[in-house]
């Protein structure tokens, strides 16, 4: 399934108070995560339309990734509520359109956990190896 | 039924109560050029109100309503057009108090045609309700359909959209302003059928809470392209996910911009 | 109320009509000895105790000054030769029937009863008959359990036909008021605490001698009058009340009702402090399997003069331990409890181990991983410690075990020895862990605060801004962002005040640039973006969307759920997303 000497390019939006602020402190650990992930910073994750994530497949990412807050911790009480709802409803839609849902995924990181943050980018990064170049299986 | 639905319009529009006065009612009309939606009003000739081919006539009623802000208005309505209206009317496109429904059933063969879930309106008035046709086949088979065998299908009936927004047009529920299928953020201009098909995934993403199973998308599409496919199946998800149903109560307020305590999430909806 | 004149041993004495002559001693610092009575409860007059003689119109006879009032003109004789002849022969017969009884005994001495007169029915005999226990059941606590039944020398007391009744609600206001210690309060399951030290307090009561304010509370869960008014449903509302009816200043009041007050603040500074870990969950350490295992705190409080016992370092039989184990990171540093240090049980332990010395002269283990004395003086008080013959152990001490006579073992690693000991020690003091409040949570979602991994809230920047969160206006100070001791939370706190006051006093407010804005041309005026802002800043006017600037914080997340794309977020614009989406991916 996998291309030799693939390396996935891999757009990851991050919101500002938890996931980016993650990301950072695995950047102060000195934690190595891979360096596929494409960061977008936003406010909130509630600012990531299904349009966004879209166009980021448009321009070549072969996996995108929507991080957040966890539920309850949102720094704006529940934006991420209404990414909770929209982001399954995407990844359905595309399974349904023939490209592998498992090259989208929603995942919380707090900014407590740099630990995480690392394991979550290797476990999606390995994965989208696996499943090679989006490219590949749009135009097939 | 076309005399009953006459004799109701007849009536309605000779009502002089003051709570009953309406300034006319939108249903479809035969004349010499076609079938074309009118509004007829008192004292005109209800020889020529038909019900043939279906035409959303919700968006009629909802420019109207916002023309004329006074303006009391009836329609005459299969279900899926009150379901429409319903979904308009949550979206403010359609003042409930200012609409009176003069419902009626639709015959087993439109049911069947249409695949309709729903082939009659809750306000009923001509008509006997059908049973509800079937599921679409696609769409019934679709879940056991592999990655790569939708991919293939959806490629080809993509290829032959022209990008003629006909879908978007003729949609009762597409009544924005600005549309994101025309966002040059979103979609490329002069581009027809790119690999990864943003065109049509907003609109069907935009569908999930909107799409009533009018099937009018799919009738005007000059291509042929099986959209409602895709429809069903966001309607299924939303349901699923959130419980919701779009056209099936008006009190109903659309999940997706509340939050989980006002409209929380259910299992099962990863497919 | 009117004043009235008696003369008492030659004294000339003023009283208010109607008190007692007791009352009259009592307050003029008259002795009068009494069993039987109570400044609570209504005279009885059945211990004789208390008898005086009183001469009037020239006679003179023998009263009980509990229950004679004082009357104008009255002369008085506490301690005449018939006064002490007839106490002389009321000690005897109490004697005769309570020979064991400690507080008779100490009567008899004083007033020269060598021996009883009669044998006793029954040596081991307490009750005296008093009626205290009576009447403060039955007129004061109002259960009316308790009651004298059966006439002459087979008079008793207790409650009805001498069985155990659900009546008594165990308060043990009859054990407080016996003179003798004829009843007992027994737990249906066994007491971990039986001796009197470390015992129960009353329902009234002074938290600590460093309480602020110090005053005295009452724990409406064991206070009588509460109690009572629960299980009644509210109908005896007057059941005891004996601290109002004492207090002189009038300062009780059994309505107040917590007042719930609403103010409208700028700052929030949140203080509120950190939690003691229960090291039962650590089941290897025993604690509550003896009561000699107690934990940090528990020993601060053994130690402190106004504690249960004075500051006396005691084991919980009373005895000064002569062999005392203090180990560190109890729940602390550990996989299986809290990964983090909690900063401050080092310097405490060392000053445990010191009180101990000092106070006992007993032998101390120090089970100890590092010692972390990195403060002012830290390190040299330390040292000093160590000059004071505690013997330091460097291992974990994993291990307390309680041996079949009560005393404990303590396990441990010495790791300068490379081998495994044990000490038997009368006392162990666990140094547990401190760790956020329970309801952190509930405090963090009310506030918009987050927690950082060891569940205290987080704070804005973990280097440069310590005392900010990531809500403007609310500031953490002390031991709520972490484990901390005294200095370094005054000092945390001092610069969350600043803070604070630095906010405040400004005058105005920077808001984020980052607002959404709507194009109203672009707007239907569906409303899908009005219910998702958290700031209630999107309004519906003129049939379109419209976002009031100074409301809008930021989040973005109505552009995404606007169909149209009618709403824009400044400097998060789609355009700027796609360029940043585009930039990335080409540069790879």
């Amino acid at each position: 399934m996998g291309v030799e000497g693939f390396e996935p390019k891999i757009v990851a939006f991050m919101c500002n108070w938890c996931t980016y602020a993650g990301a950072d402190n695995a950047g102060v650990a000195r934690l190595e995560s891979p360096a596929n992930i494409l960061p977008i910073r936003v406010m909130c994750s509630g600012r990531i339309s299904p349009e966004a994530v879209m166009r980021a497949f448009r321009a070549g990412a072969d996996g995108v990734l929507v991080m957040g807050c966890h539920i309850g911790d949102c720094h704006y009480a529940a934006g991420n509520h209404r990414t909770i709802k929209r982001m399954p409803l995407l990844r359905n839609l595309l399974s349904y359109v023939g490209v592998n849902p498992e090259r989208m995924e929603l995942v919380w990181v707090s900014a407590a956990e740099a630990p995480r943050f690392v394991q979550v980018t290797k476990a999606f990064t390995q994965k989208i190896k696996e499943l090679g170049p989006l490219s590949q299986e749009v135009t097939e | 039924m076309i005399d009953e639905i006459r004799k109701a319009v007849a009536e309605r529009l000779n009502d002089n109560r003051p709570e009953g006065r309406l300034d006319g009612i939108v249903a479809l009309r035969k004349s010499s050029q076609g079938v074309a939606p009118h509004l007829f009003q008192k004292g005109d000739d209800l020889s020529e109100l038909e019900i043939a081919p279906k035409y959303p006539l919700t968006t009629l009623v909802s420019k109207l309503h916002k023309r004329y802000p006074t303006i009391k208005l009836g329609i005459v309505a299969r279900g899926c057009d009150e379901r429409a209206y319903i979904e308009m009317a949550k979206r403010n496109q359609i003042d409930p108090d200012r609409l009176y429904i003069i419902g009626f059933a639709c015959t087993a063969e439109d049911a069947q045609a249409c695949y309709c879930p729903e082939p009659f309106p809750k306000n009923l008035v001509v008509g006997t309700p059908p049973a509800p046709g079937p599921v679409n086949p696609l769409v019934a088979k679709y879940d056991a359909m592999p990655l790569v065998e939708r991919r293939a299908f959806w490629k080809q009936q993509f290829n032959k959209c022209l990008k003629c927004y006909g879908c978007r047009n003729i949609c009762p529920e597409c009544f924005c302003e600005a549309c994101a299928m025309e966002d040059m953020a979103w979609v490329e201009p002069g581009l027809l059928a790119p690999p990864f098909p943003t065109f049509h995934l907003i609109r069907a993403m935009h569908m999930a809470s909107r799409c009533v199973a009018c099937r009018e998308c799919e009738h005007a599409c000059p291509a042929h392209i099986p959209l409602t496919v895709l429809y069903d199946l966001m309607r299924r998800d939303i349901n699923d996910l959130l419980g919701y149903l779009p056209g099936a109560d008006i009190q109903a307020k659309p999940p997706l911009s509340l939050s989980l305590e006002q409209s929380p999430l259910r299992q099962g909806a990863a497919h | 109320m009117s004043m009235v004149t008696l003369t008492i041993d030659g004294q000339k004495i003023e009283a208010q009509e109607g008190q007692t002559i007791l009352e009259v001693c009592r307050r003029n610092s008259l002795d009068i000895p009494t069993l039987c009575n109570h400044p609570a409860l209504e005279p009885y007059g059945a211990c004789r105790m208390c008898t005086v003689e009183v001469i009037r119109k020239g006679g003179s006879s023998l009263h009980t000054a509990c229950t004679h009032p004082a009357w104008d003109g009255l002369e008085v004789k506490t301690n005449s030769s018939a006064v002490r002849e007839v106490r002389k022969t009321i000690i005897g017969l109490l004697l005769s029937r309570c020979p064991n009884v400690p507080v008779i005994q100490e009567l008899a001495l004083e007033y020269g009863v060598k021996e009883p007169p009669f044998a006793a029915d029954n040596p081991d005999e307490k009750c005296i008959l008093c009626g205290l226990c009576v009447r403060v059941c039955n007129d004061l606590v109002k259960a009316h359990v308790l009651n004298f039944s059966q006439r002459g020398v087979d008079r008793v007391v207790g409650p009805p036909f001498m069985e155990k009744t659900r009546q008594c609600i165990g308060c043990g206001a009859c054990t407080i008021v016996c003179p003798t210690g004829a009843i007992e309060i027994v737990l249906e399951k066994s007491a971990v605490y039986a001796a009197k030290p470390l015992g129960p307090t009353a329902a009234i009561y002074v938290p600590s001698l460093q309480a602020v304010p110090r005053v005295p509370v009452i724990d409406t869960d064991s206070c009588i009058r509460f109690r009572q008014r629960d299980r009644t449903n509210g109908e005896i509302t007057d059941a005891c009340g004996a601290c109002q009816m004492l207090c002189e200043a009038g300062a009780i009041d059994f309505t107040q009702k917590d007042e719930i007050i609403e103010l409208d603040v700028g700052v929030v500074i949140v203080a509120t402090g950190f939690a003691m870990w229960d090291p039962k969950k650590l089941s290897q350490y025993s604690y509550g399997k003896s009561p000699n295992i107690i934990t940090g705190d528990q020993f601060e409080r053994l130690s402190n003069a106004g504690g249960p016992t004075s500051g006396q370092i005691l084991l919980a039989d009373g005895r000064k331990p002569e062999k005392v184990a203090i180990i560190h990171c109890i729940g602390s540093r550990d996989h299986n409890a809290h990964e983090y240090c909690s900063r401050i049980c080092c310097m405490y332990a060392l000053k445990h181990a010191h009180l101990v010395r000092d106070k006992t002269g007993a032998e101390v283990f120090e089970f100890y991983m590092d010692m972390r004395t990195f403060g002012k003086g830290y390190e040299e008080f330390y040292e000093r410690v160590q000059e004071e013959g505690v013997n330091m152990i460097r291992g974990r001490g994993a291990e307390v075990e309680v041996l079949p006579d009560g005393k404990l073992r303590v396990k441990g690693e010495d790791a300068n020895l490379g081998r495994i000991v044990s000490a038997n020690v009368d006392m162990v003091v666990l140094c547990t862990a401190i760790e956020a409040q329970p309801d952190a949570d509930k405090i963090g979602a009310l506030f918009g605060l987050s927690r950082s991994q060891d569940g205290f809230f987080a704070e804005a920047h973990p280097k440069l801004r310590p005392v900010e969160t990531n809500t403007d206006g609310v500031f953490l100070a002390g031991c709520a962002q972490g484990p901390r001791d005294v200095p370094d939370t005054v000092a945390h706190a001092g610069a969350a005040a600043s803070m604070a006051l630095a906010l405040m006093d400004k005058g105005e407010v920077v808001i984020s640039p980052t607002t959404a804005i709507v194009t109203r041309e672009r707007c239907v005026g569906c409303g899908d973006c009005i219910p998702v802002c958290p700031y209630t800043a999107i309004a519906r006017v003129d049939g379109k969307a419209e976002i009031n600037a100074a409301l809008c914080k930021g989040c973005g997340t109505c552009v995404a759920t606007c169909p149209s794309g009618a709403i824009e977020a400044l400097h998060f614009t789609d355009e700027q997303l796609v360029a940043q989406i585009e930039g990335v991916l080409a540069w790879v």
